[in-house]
């Protein structure tokens, strides 16, 4: 999955336009996205692209481009 | 499914679960819950195992009947409680801080029964999707560590969203919250500032005090700006709090002035230096009871509001209508 779905799913939970969100935006500090949120937008990935997304697995994930990163090696 | 099924089937009498108190809810007030009929929990916080263990292994000298394990998914111990709990036999785990995910398959494997608390619909959809026994829609109304919504608000929409039964928490202190969190759909409650006044509650006796006296607007919330907002009763702490809040302290400094304040206000008994948690309901907290006395009490009120409805919602004999 690439960069600009992932970007645009987080945008519409948090309501910014996607081209604010870089790969290197981290969820805390940079995009001020909490634990709830970040189950809002992963339930959301699962459901579009009909994933399994362990909760244990999110919490080494940082910055925007690390969930694209992951999004993509499960995929495979 | 009946209403009282989940609760029926882990044998307590009450549709009830005592609210897992750190520092707080020890075997003494878990075990006097449970004997009255509803189901006592011990909070593990942030202690080590050997105390949990401890406390554990007390509680069943002092009921046989079911009894659960607070965890708090934040402390640095919880991969040893969540073994630990499986080792004991206990058969009721609440979890609070987050989602107990990778806990939640070696739970259900030694046949424990896990309601996680919630603050969010997706956080509840995703605990019952993961295989959660049944969710505590928790209310900011609550005392400690809040979400944003209200139990007013928050358990309805958890109610619609999930097909496992709902527990509601947050601001139930009486038969009327009780009565109230049943129209909104839930399957049981869960309370925690009424027991802080059990007499079986060993938190200290000023503790106890602070909660009676306690007015409505003495509950405020702390750290908002530090992303983890804490409910407690307004003092020199909260005071201090602000002031630092207000002169732009860093978060580091903030956090600092929380750490080891529960235990100064439930253990020392320093409730004007220490962190006196408590729920919004603690200005309804009259007076020291028993847990028995606390259950029969709110649970005959709550039948009698209930059994009472049978009201239409039409303003009778209004000289508006004769109009028509």
């Amino acid at each position: 999955m690439s960069f600009s779905n992932i970007s645009q799913i987080i945008a519409r939970h948090i309501g910014v336009e996607a081209g604010e969100i870089k790969p290197t935006s981290r969820f805390k500090e940079d995009l001020q996205i909490d634990s709830l949120d970040i189950f809002e937008i992963v339930m959301d990935l699962e459901e579009q692209y009909d994933l399994e997304i362990p909760t244990e697995d999110l919490e080494d994930l940082r910055t925007v481009g690390d969930l694209v990163k992951y999004i993509d090696s499960v995929k495979d | 499914m009946n209403k009282f099924d989940f609760f029926h089937k882990l044998g307590v009498k009450y549709p009830l679960i005592q609210g897992g108190m750190a520092w707080i809810s020890d075997s003494s007030l878990a075990s006097a819950v449970s004997e009255a009929g509803g189901i006592g929990m011990l909070a593990a916080g942030s202690a080590p195992v050997e105390y949990v263990q401890q406390e554990i292994r007390k509680a069943k000298q002092l009921t046989a009947k079911p009894f659960g394990v607070n965890i708090m998914l934040l402390s640095e111990h919880v991969e040893a409680i969540a073994r630990l709990v499986c080792a004991e036999g206990i058969k009721i785990v609440t979890t609070g801080a987050g989602s107990p995910g990778k806990y939640l398959k070696m739970w259900k494997e030694h046949g424990i029964t896990v309601i996680p608390v919630v603050p969010s619909v997706a956080l509840a959809r995703r605990m019952e999707k993961e295989g959660a026994d049944a969710v505590i829609a928790e209310g900011g109304e609550a005392g400690g560590h809040i979400g944003e919504l209200t139990t007013m608000a928050l358990l309805p929409q958890i109610v619609d969203a999930v097909d496992i039964p709902v527990i509601a928490a947050g601001g139930i202190g009486d038969g009327r919250g009780i009565a109230a969190a049943f129209m909104l759909g839930a399957s049981g409650v869960q309370m925690g500032t009424r027991f802080l006044v059990a007499k079986e509650c060993t938190v200290h006796q000023n503790y106890k005090e602070r909660i009676i006296k306690a007015r409505d607007i003495d509950s405020v919330v702390t750290g908002r700006s530090t992303g983890h907002p804490v409910r407690v009763l307004r003092n020199k702490l909260t005071r201090r709090f602000e002031e630092l809040e207000r002169a732009g302290a860093s978060i580091e400094e903030l956090e600092a002035l929380g750490t080891g304040a529960l235990r100064k206000a439930a253990k020392d008994g320093d409730v004007a230096n220490g962190s006196v948690m408590a729920g919004q309901i603690a200005g309804l907290v009259k007076e020291e009871q028993s847990c028995s006395e606390i259950i029969e009490q709110v649970f005959s009120e709550a039948a009698e509001r209930l059994n009472a409805l049978s009201i239409d919602l039409i303003v009778k004999d209004n000289p508006a209508d004769e109009r028509d």
